[in-house]
């Protein structure tokens, strides 16, 4: 008991010392439990004589610009990764088994459909507040398109739609709560 | 009247080759450089990079072969190898390394001090040149002579590569001549962001470093485009580069030597290549 007490007034004293220093600590509690986000994500027939596979990395940052989540890498061999060149400098050289746990294979043009389950790549479900997410899309002989949309995380629903670019298409981003 | 035209004729040559010196001392020079294939390497195992020597006015044109023999890699744990293949052709020389081993490797092509000495001597006051440092001066110029000044010329021709997580020790220094330390690490250079360098003389920041940087591609634009900056009291320049490539940095600081036993002064480069990547 007693040695429960002086720990309970120190937690507190953090919380209020945080709250002033940063405000956003205030509603610091994670997002819904069932909160995802569905992400439509369309690659576009491109007519040209070298069409290669494009390498595709979509991830989210939060607001101190630091990557929380992988969710998508397609790139097949890792001797290309350094060519998603944003992906790779904030993300991709730091952690090679994260990277070995999400690439998988180039894909063709066509639409695709992926989620975000909240959970940072640590498994943890991230707390509300402002993040962006990222798409870098890559294509030899091709040209390279970074799209980026900013993302409110909280308790209410939205959708964005990202306008199709040279290298991408229609992309949504579905956020939702329950 | 003849008298006093032939003095003026002499007066205007020996400007003439006054001036003519000071140029080939700077901006004759070719400066010497290294432009790397890549600068990151994300396989995992490592992959083959390669490199060209070359010395040349134009930023990335090769013209004259300078050797890529003493080319050295810092590996990130701080120790030296060797390239793995050398090829020196006409106008550059290559060479090649597996970069295999986690962290950042600095790639430097150094050359070894060179000496020469300035004097007068005789009735003219023609500046005259030797290749002589201070040691050996004395045996190679003339006797009487004035205005004796030995100077001490040291090129660095540098640049970064790394191979998945960045790493910090393969830029420390030696200590010696004029040294670059990148603050902002030369894996970090993005279009659009303030990057900051620090410049250090015999071991000591250094103020007053000149440096050029200069974006590839001068050959198919109209101006340099180059950016000046001059070190501050801490040895600090910041830049912004507006555009994603390659650039060449010319760094230059000349300077005093106190109690060196080989010379006076100092004239010292480092021409430093690194990229900045698309945002």
């Amino acid at each position: 008991m007693s040695s429960v007490f002086p720990q309970r007034i120190k937690k507190s004293q953090l919380v209020a010392a945080l709250a002033l220093v940063f405000p956003l600590v205030l509603h610091a509690a994670p997002i819904p439990e069932n909160a995802k986000i569905e992400v439509e994500f369309e690659l576009p027939k491109i007519d040209t004589a070298m069409y290669a596979r494009p390498y595709v990395a979509v991830w989210i940052e939060d607001a101190n610009r630091k990557s929380v989540r992988t969710v998508e890498l397609w790139v097949g061999k890792d001797e290309w990764l350094k060519d998603l060149r944003s992906w790779w400098r904030k993300v991709g050289r730091y952690d090679r088994e994260l990277v070995d746990a999400v690439t998988s294979a180039t894909r063709p043009a066509g639409e695709y459909r992926f989620v975000w389950d909240g959970l940072d790549d640590q498994g943890n479900r991230v707390e509300q507040g402002d993040y962006t997410f990222y798409a870098e899309v890559v294509r030899e002989h091709g040209g390279r398109n970074y799209l980026r949309q900013k993302l409110q995380l909280s308790d209410t629903a939205f959708v964005h739609k990202i306008a199709p670019t040279e290298e991408t298409g229609d992309v949504s981003i579905s956020y939702k709560v329950r | 009247m003849m008298l006093t035209n032939k003095k003026l004729k002499a007066l205007t040559m020996a400007c003439t080759v006054v001036a003519g010196l000071a140029a080939t001392a700077t901006a004759n020079a070719h400066p010497r450089w290294v432009l790397p294939s890549h600068f990151t390497v994300s396989k995992e195992g490592g992959d083959w990079l390669t490199f060209d020597v070359t010395a040349s006015h134009g930023t990335f044109v090769f013209d004259k072969p300078a050797g890529s023999e003493s080319a050295q890699v810092v590996m990130p744990d701080g120790r030296k190898e060797r390239p793995n293949f050398v090829i020196r052709g006409k106008r550059r020389s290559i060479f090649d390394f597996y970069f295999e081993e986690e962290g950042t490797h600095k790639v430097q092509i150094n050359n070894v001090p060179s000496y020469y000495t300035q004097y007068k001597a005789g009735r003219r006051d023609t500046v005259k040149w030797a290749p002589a440092n201070k040691a050996e001066r004395d045996t190679l110029l003339p006797e009487k002579s004035r205005d004796v000044v030995t100077q001490l010329s040291f090129t660095r021709a540098e640049s970064y590569i790394t191979v998945g997580k960045p790493t910090d020790k393969a830029l420390e220094m030696d200590g010696k001549y004029l040294e670059l330390l990148p603050i902002t690490h030369p894996s970090d250079i993005v279009e659009g962001e303030e990057v900051s360098f620090q410049f250090y003389f015999n071991g000591e920041p250094q103020q007053g470093v000149t440096a050029e940087i200069t974006r590839e591609g001068t050959l198919y634009r109209n101006q340099q485009e180059q950016i000046d900056v001059i070190s501050d009291s801490e040895g600090k320049v910041t830049f912004t580069p507006d555009v994603a490539g390659r650039y060449l940095m010319k760094a230059n600081y000349k300077g005093e030597l106190k109690n060196n036993p080989l010379a006076d002064t100092a004239s010292v480069n480092v021409h430093f290549t690194f990229e900045a990547m698309l945002k």
